[in-house]
């Protein structure tokens, strides 16, 4: 269950538009494909988009949480666009390159937030249908919507401020 | 000419490992951590090191110490996502020879590695 998100509200600006921007730019490199927003919605279920996530963990000034939602399909696509290797499930090789393709999706973004001085974890890969995300418990994640050559997908963000 | 590749993720180990086989560098040792990659350093000679620097285990940034305690000269290449101008300087003064930031294309390595070892295939 999701509603539309203000798109002119400050978090927006602040975290939002550095994911989208770092996400074309690390898919067209890596993939050689350049996702298009498609929707920008509030999440109000703790149940991710897709069935495959790779989740990281954000700290510093802010603490929160980055997940990149893939379809099962999008995820082995994920694998064959950067090493060129078919995969028919999400075996340990699919979970590393989306993990990676994550980290520098996260790694960029914060990049162009630097006065946040934030640190990354290393990329967690969950898998399965009606698997959940616990974001801080006084955050609304916002969902970033992509469709892409590998398929629709989606960013998914839950930032809470340390200060 | 020899390279340690150090990364935690065999997706990037994979991919700077094509790049430096189309350079005509076949001669590569893998690790994937920090403290792996000491102990293939403390028994190997190796021309130039790439590194990623969030890794477990052992980081980059500690594996660099390390090496610098051992070795002032040998080329150490940081590729890493971490671009911040912060961690850039952290490195430097940590006695990084250059950064590579992720994603990079196979000419930006290539530049890199002609830098620091000389002119590739």
């Amino acid at each position: 269950m999701s509603t539309a998100a203000p798109v002119n509200s400050n978090m927006t600006t602040e975290f939002i538009n550095p994911i989208i921007s770092a996400t074309k730019t690390v898919f067209e490199t890596m993939l050689g494909c350049v996702p298009e927003r498609s929707g920008l919605v509030l999440k109000e279920s703790m149940e991710p988009r897709y069935e495959v996530s790779a989740v990281i963990g954000i700290t510093g000034k802010v603490a929160g949480t980055m997940v990149l939602s893939l379809s099962q399909g999008a995820a082995l696509q994920v694998l064959n666009g950067m090493l060129g290797i078919e995969a028919d499930e999400v075996n340990a090789d699919v979970c590393d390159a989306i993990g990676e393709l994550t980290n520098m999706i996260a790694g960029q973004a914060k990049s162009k937030m630097e006065h946040l001085n934030a640190s990354l974890s290393i990329p967690n890969i969950v898998s399965g249908k009606n698997h959940e995300i616990h974001y801080p418990s006084n955050v609304t994640p916002i969902c970033v919507l992509f469709s892409s050559d590998i398929g629709p997908f989606a960013i998914e963000v839950g930032f809470s401020s340390n200060n | 000419m020899k390279v340690l590749l150090v990364d935690d993720s065999g997706t990037m180990r994979t991919i700077q490992k094509r790049c430096l086989n189309k350079l005509g560098i076949e001669d590569i040792v893998e690790a994937e951590d920090g403290r792996q990659a000491l102990e293939f350093f403390e028994c190997n000679t190796f021309d130039v090191i790439l590194s990623d620097w969030n890794m477990p285990v052992m980081d980059g940034l500690t594996l660099l110490k390390e090496i610098r305690q051992r070795d002032k000269d040998i080329p150490v290449i940081m590729i890493t996502t971490e671009a911040e101008r912060a961690r850039v300087v952290t490195a430097i003064q940590a006695g990084v020879s250059d950064y590579l930031v992720k994603p990079f294309t196979p000419d930006g390595l290539k530049e890199k590695i002609e830098k620091w070892v000389g002119a590739t295939a």
